[in-house]
């Protein structure tokens, strides 16, 4: 990902929008299927959009996350609250970690507004569906992978990312 | 190496029209394609995405290619020209991306490379108009993606009545009368061979 930045503000910020990105790792201690992952995966997409309204948003742009997992890829998103979420994707088995990256893009709040939404989303709802949030890592993704590798080897590229990873400064409300 | 963008306001349908649309240009091996995705947001999410589907992705992120990183986005365009040699790049903007800023800073990559611009490809939601349009800030910034349209694309056709996509249609006509206006559903596929033709045969 290139990161060279040519100015301090970027066209978006004259229309007051916003935008966030996490990525964590989600552990429960009973196997997932493909469909509670993706119920959990809309609910949060839903929690982080009432919860940008309830802050303040005039308009979600887009709140979109990619569940990765040694048995396959899940999406899921969310353009509103009137508007429901979706997922698609498929697991070929169950499993126990999802690492997921979240990127939420918000007119009418400030970022750290959508951060606090984001993160508070995020984890309440994986608390709610029995759910560890075991790292988590701001403005980053799993950038440096080769969906080629093997099993083992995937993963570790994945948890190598998240390795040293500090938690965000938690602008969660209280 | 034709460079077609993909624009339209978040949410709009841009990255699973991309999807299609990439493999419906390459064909059968007939023609090699490349994307380049840009996202606000600094995790680009919808680039990964791309990649598992086996195409050839450049990810931009940390900023706006239309300003923030249009000189990134320049020498992506160069990189491509050289290493790779597409016949077309598809670019997808972020979705508050300004689509004649994005034409500028496409130019601006091919100062030293063979390029052509394709059309700017503007999707608009047929499910929320009123809530792009009747918005203050952002009201301004979709109806300036839709005059700097080539082509408008009514996107989610699917998901709404038949009154819904001519109140759409109306509506951004009101904006650009110049523009072909195409109707889409990505996940029917209606439109999309509609929008390979455009793309195949557009000239500047």
């Amino acid at each position: 990902m290139d990161t060279n930045n040519n100015s301090e503000h970027g066209c978006y910020t004259e229309h007051g929008v916003s935008g966030y990105g996490v990525a964590a790792k989600l552990s429960r201690n009973e196997l997932m299927t493909e469909s509670f992952i993706k119920a959990m995966a809309e609910h949060m997409m839903r929690s982080i959009a009432e919860k940008c309204m309830e802050m303040g948003a005039r308009c979600i742009g887009h709140i979109k996350s990619h569940l990765k997992t040694e048995a396959g890829t899940i999406k899921a998103d969310t353009i509103g609250t009137t508007h429901g979420s979706y997922s698609s994707g498929t697991l070929t088995q169950p499993v126990k970690d999802v690492y997921i990256a979240i990127n939420s893009i918000v007119q009418g709040i400030p970022e750290e507004a959508v951060k606090a939404a984001t993160l508070e989303g995020m984890h309440e709802v994986a608390d709610q569906r029995g759910l560890s949030v075991l790292k988590e890592k701001e403005h980053t993704y799993f950038d440096e992978f080769d969906f080629v590798a093997s099993k083992q080897d995937y993963i570790k590229q994945l948890e190598e990312q998240l390795t040293d990873s500090e938690k965000p400064d938690s602008n969660r409300r209280k | 190496m034709k460079i077609t963008q993909i624009a339209g306001f978040l949410g709009c349908g841009k990255t699973t029209l991309l999807l299609k649309l990439s493999r419906d240009l390459a064909g059968d091996g007939e023609r090699k394609v490349a994307l380049v995705v840009n996202e606000i947001g600094e995790i680009p999410v919808d680039g990964k995405v791309m990649e598992e589907s086996g195409m050839q992705v450049k990810d931009i992120g940390g900023g706006c290619i239309c300003c923030e990183v249009a000189a990134t986005f320049a020498k992506t365009i160069y990189r491509l020209y050289k290493d790779f040699k597409p016949d077309h790049v598809l670019v997808e903007p972020t979705g508050v991306a300004v689509p004649h800023q994005v034409k500028l800073a496409a130019r601006m990559g091919g100062r030293d490379a063979k390029i052509s611009l394709g059309p700017a490809i503007v999707l608009f939601d047929a499910t929320r108009p009123a809530e792009l349009l009747d918005m203050d800030m952002l009201g301004q910034l979709v109806t300036t993606q839709i005059k700097d349209a080539d082509i408008i694309a009514i996107s989610k056709i699917d998901a709404v009545e038949d009154e819904a996509v001519k109140e759409a249609t109306q509506r951004v006509g009101e904006y650009n009368a110049k523009a072909a206006i195409v109707n889409l559903s990505s996940f029917s596929g209606h439109g999309i061979d509609a929008l390979v033709s455009e793309i195949i045969e557009w000239k500047e």
